[in-house]
């Protein structure tokens, strides 16, 4: 469904401190689990905003679902991205001071749903995390794997068909990581395409996982399935 | 619809943001609402006193003629009234009394006329006067009759027969009004004598032909004009008014330069943030459109805040802050009440006043600051 | 000059917009001379998040524009007590030739923001952006406008001189004086309000037709204008006399004064709103035929057309229900 042809991408062009993150990446992602590794500085995190349209490329094309989205102006992209994606962050990014459900709710806002209808759907999204109890305690409360499952529930709060994970287990012991694929199985069961970044050889080896892109300086050294 | 739900989970989120971060907002709210006091206070004040000004006027003659000897007045012959009335263009033209009359029981200076209207002339041996005048003596009863003292040793009683209303108070604070015998032997001005002539006219464009030939009829006289004296109060008002505007100006230009500042210097939380925002599905014109919201609030809150103060502070309070500058008239008027005179015009202009520039200061930084890439906070 | 607070503040929206005008024709420039979507690189990228800031910025100038446009004329019509002769804002606005041209030109600074703010959110449904270029053209044609528009205003309050005689709105629209405002005034009662009547008829056609086959927003824009002239002309020769209650009086100023109970905002607010949107419509119905526009389009054009079509219906009403509750007969 989303496929890469020729994908370069640099930063900071012409000056100084110019840097060219991935060079010429041909790439088809199917539905499934895709995990890309590869060392820090490969690229990984880079092709994950690629493809989850954060940011375009500065040569080469994106397409999703057949269509040309690499040259959609930056707000359509926007767009496409909050009803196509959610993103979970390495550092998982809520916002301070906002209560759980608020945090959750927040991708939605743009989107001019009704109210009540955004918010019960975040409630049930909590729940099946296991959240619910905590739904209306700020996030500051919450533990190391309860701030991430906040995370993913307010990446899936617009029901996206994809949910991206940028190093989704760095900062979480064996136990946690287990939980975490256990979510990620949930999520394949529930019909989602999940794309994740990481280093973990646990992730690599579980069982979900479908595809394994191993990056190394900014190329595809080999896609195994 | 949808575009409703939207500002209104934007708003949500706005209200959210500012309640987090209550002091230091408060604090923004304070210093801005403070400028928007200075602003609406040199306002409220200068139009009332306009207001004032204006209403008097309103009854004032087209024309005054006034006799001068060794370029001072004096009083003018009544014979010099019928050669006014026979200019063409000329409505009316009748002789005025009036002159000041210092009181030294309170300290006051009165102005003592005898009114054209015939509905203000009281009978003999009586007097109505402006709402200041019983106030000054400290007249503790209706029907106090008014003591007034020429010289040592003299006092001539009168009864007051009403005192005038407070809507026109700063003209009319400090009148005494009498019939015309009682004048004439209280400051013994002899029979055939005015202190000017008052002369309305019928076309008010013909008013300059008027006095160039009432001029060549009594080459001796002054001539003063309505708008010359409705030009110079208003000049007086203005000017004051425009000092004090001025100076409130400069104090929002001020806060407009502080609240640039502070939205470009975004703190390093508040620019997190925005990233976040961004990085989860917000376009650039959601976070434009929420920040335009938080301006709104401050500048809305401030807006309120600062009106309702300064209504207080001129209209209840009378103005101690700057009424010494503005008004510093006669010893008769430092504790007299304005009348609230408000209105659409100065309510619109003080909004425009306070939201453009904040709107004009902040929107540049927070179009930079919603500009920031989306997957900045994912390197 | 007369230092006058609402005058100072006339002057601060004058200047921003101006300022506002400048920047946005020298990007304007910039666009016109190097705007390529296809291009991914960063100065593209740059340029299309200034297009945001743009685009706040005229809503900001529009909003403005508007309020200034009727702080102006209560400005106006509160000095008049300064001029002689003058008893409304039509004195005030004749004390000098700049006033009347101030007014107008204002006005169409207002027009002109808000056909550009149509544009561009029609351009905006686009994939591909397709009014871009023709919007930043646009905006080099309403600069000049805006900055004439403060320049104008500036001469007007600069030459304001209180020992001037004016003539006020019972000299200026009366049927015996020469120029436009007594031709108005002095069109016949019947034959105005038939020329309403059927400029109204042709508005609701247009629209109703547009709105049927999505088409023809041209005429309807035509139409609106039309009806924009039809109304004024009709509000200074009969609808003022009914306000009145008086067959002399064709001020159309004084029905803003708070003595008639501000109806004047319920007849202008909705004509200037709905021609602005009529104009807008026209502006953009060329366009309607890009393929990027096609799926998208149509139902802004809808509901923007319906929304215009309420604001003429609406002029229209207040209209009737004036002349109904009215105890002056001109017809009978």
């Amino acid at each position: 469904m989303i496929s890469l042809h020729g994908v370069s991408k640099t930063y900071n062009e012409g000056r100084p401190n110019q840097v060219t993150a991935l060079h010429g990446i041909d790439l088809a992602i199917a539905p499934g689990v895709t995990v890309f590794m590869g060392p820090s500085g490969s690229g990984k995190t880079t092709l994950l905003s690629l493809v989850g349209c954060m940011a375009r490329p500065t040569t080469g094309r994106i397409t999703l679902d057949g269509e040309v989205i690499s040259s959609l102006p930056e707000r359509f992209l926007t767009d496409l991205r909050r009803r196509r994606f959610g993103f979970v962050f390495q550092r998982f990014n809520l916002i301070r001071g906002l209560s759980v459900l608020e945090n959750v709710m927040l991708p939605a806002a743009p989107l001019g749903e009704e109210r009540a209808v955004v918010e019960a759907r975040a409630l049930a999204r909590l729940e099946s995390l296991g959240l619910a109890g905590k739904a209306r305690m700020p996030v500051e409360v919450l533990s190391g794997g309860e701030t991430q499952r906040a995370a993913i529930a307010r990446a899936m709060v617009n029901d996206a068909p994809v949910l991206i994970a940028d190093e989704p287990t760095a900062n979480l012991d064996t136990a946690l990581t287990h939980r975490f694929l256990d979510i990620v199985a949930a999520l394949r069961a529930e019909g989602k395409t999940v794309i994740l970044t990481s280093h973990d050889p646990r992730i690599i080896a579980a069982a979900p996982v479908t595809a394994v892109v191993e990056m190394q300086d900014g190329t595809v050294l080999e896609v195994r399935s | 619809m949808s575009a409703l739900n939207r500002q209104r989970a934007l708003l949500d989120f706005t209200v959210a943001a500012l309640a987090r971060r209550r002091i230091k907002n408060l604090a923004l709210v304070a210093v801005f609402a403070t400028v928007v006091f200075l602003l609406a206070s040199a306002m409220f004040f200068a139009s009332s006193l306009r207001r004032e000004a204006e209403a008097t006027l309103a009854g004032a003659p087209d024309l005054i003629v006034q006799n001068l000897s060794l370029g001072r007045q004096a009083m003018i012959d009544a014979a010099d009234l019928p050669k006014i009335a026979a200019i063409r263009g000329v409505a009316t033209a009748e002789g005025r009394l009036w002159g000041y009359y210092y009181d030294r029981i309170s300290g006051a200076n009165y102005t003592v006329m005898v009114p054209s209207a015939a509905d203000l002339v009281p009978p003999p041996g009586e007097v109505i006067v402006g709402e200041a005048v019983p106030r000054v003596r400290d007249f503790k009863w209706q029907g106090t009759p008014l003591f007034l003292s020429r010289h040592e040793g003299d006092l001539v009683r009168f009864d007051i027969a009403r005192t005038l209303g407070s809507d026109v108070a700063l003209i009319s604070a400090d009148l005494v009004l009498m019939n015309e015998v009682d004048f004439r032997s209280f400051f013994n001005v002899p029979a055939g004598k005015f202190t000017d002539l008052a002369v309305t006219v019928r076309n008010p464009r013909e008013l300059s032909t008027v006095v160039e030939k009432a001029s060549a009829a009594l080459p001796d006289a002054r001539f003063v004009t309505r708008e010359d004296i409705a030009r110079t109060y208003q000049k007086l008002f203005d000017w004051r008014e425009g000092v004090m505007v001025a100076l409130a100006f400069v104090a929002m230009l001020a806060f407009a330069i502080f609240a640039a500042e502070k939205a470009t210097g975004l703190s390093a939380e508040e620019a997190r943030e925005i990233g976040i925002l961004k990085a989860i599905g917000w376009d650039t014109r959601d976070v434009i459109a929420m920040k335009l919201w938080e301006g709104g609030l401050v500048s809305g809150g401030a807006f309120l805040l600062g009106t309702v103060i300064a209504y207080a502070h001129v209209f209840w309070a009378g103005a101690p802050l700057f009424a010494s500058v503005l008004k510093g008239w006669a010893v008769i008027y430092p504790d007299f009440r304005l009348t609230p005179a408000i209105d659409a015009l100065q309510l619109g202009t003080l909004l425009l006043l306070t939201t453009l520039p904040y709107a004009a200061a902040t929107v540049v930084p927070v179009w930079r600051t919603a500009a920031a890439d989306p997957d900045a906070v994912m390197r | 000059m007369i230092f006058h607070t609402p005058i100072l503040t006339l002057l601060l929206v004058s200047a921003l917009a101006a300022l506002v005008a400048l920047w946005s024709a020298g990007f304007g420039l910039s666009v016109l001379r190097r705007w390529d979507l296809a291009s991914c690189s960063r100065g593209q990228l740059m340029m299309e998040r200034r297009t945001e800031l743009v685009s706040t910025l005229f809503a900001m100038v529009m909003a403005a524009e508007a309020a200034a446009l009727s702080l102006f004329i209560f400005n106006a019509d509160r000095m008049a007590a300064l001029f002689v002769g003058a008893m409304c804002a039509v004195g005030t606005l004749n004390v000098n030739g700049y006033g009347f041209p101030a007014l107008y030109a204002q006005i169409a600074t207002f027009f002109a923001a808000a056909v550009w703010l149509v544009l561009d959110h029609v351009d905006r449904l686009g994939r591909d952006y397709p009014l871009t270029r023709a919007k930043y053209a646009a905006v080099l044609a309403i600069a000049p406008l805006v900055l004439l528009s403060g320049g104008l205003q500036l001469a007007y309050f600069l030459n304001l001189r209180t020992d001037v005689i004016t003539s006020c709105c019972s000299k200026l629209f009366t049927p015996a004086n020469a120029g436009i405002s007594d031709e108005m005034a002095g069109v016949d009662p019947a034959t105005a309000l038939w020329a309403l009547g059927i400029a109204g008829g042709l508005v609701a056609a247009t629209g109703i037709r547009a709105l049927r086959s999505g088409r023809g927003h041209g005429l309807f824009a035509l139409a609106g204008a039309g009806y924009f002239g039809a109304a004024l002309v009709a509000m200074v020769s009969t609808i003022a006399l009914y306000l009145y209650e008086n067959p002399n009086h064709h001020c159309p100023f004084c029905i803003l004064k708070p003595d008639y109970g501000y109806i004047g905002y319920a007849f202008y607010l909705p004509l200037f709103g709905a021609t602005a949107l009529a104009l807008g419509l026209g502006a953009a119905s060329p366009f309607a035929a890009r393929a990027s526009l096609r799926a998208p389009l149509p139902a802004v054009m809808r509901r923007l057309t319906l929304w215009a079509l309420a604001g003429f219906a609406a002029y229209g009403l207040v209209t009737v229900w004036v002349i109904l509750r009215s105890h002056l007969i001109l017809f009978g």
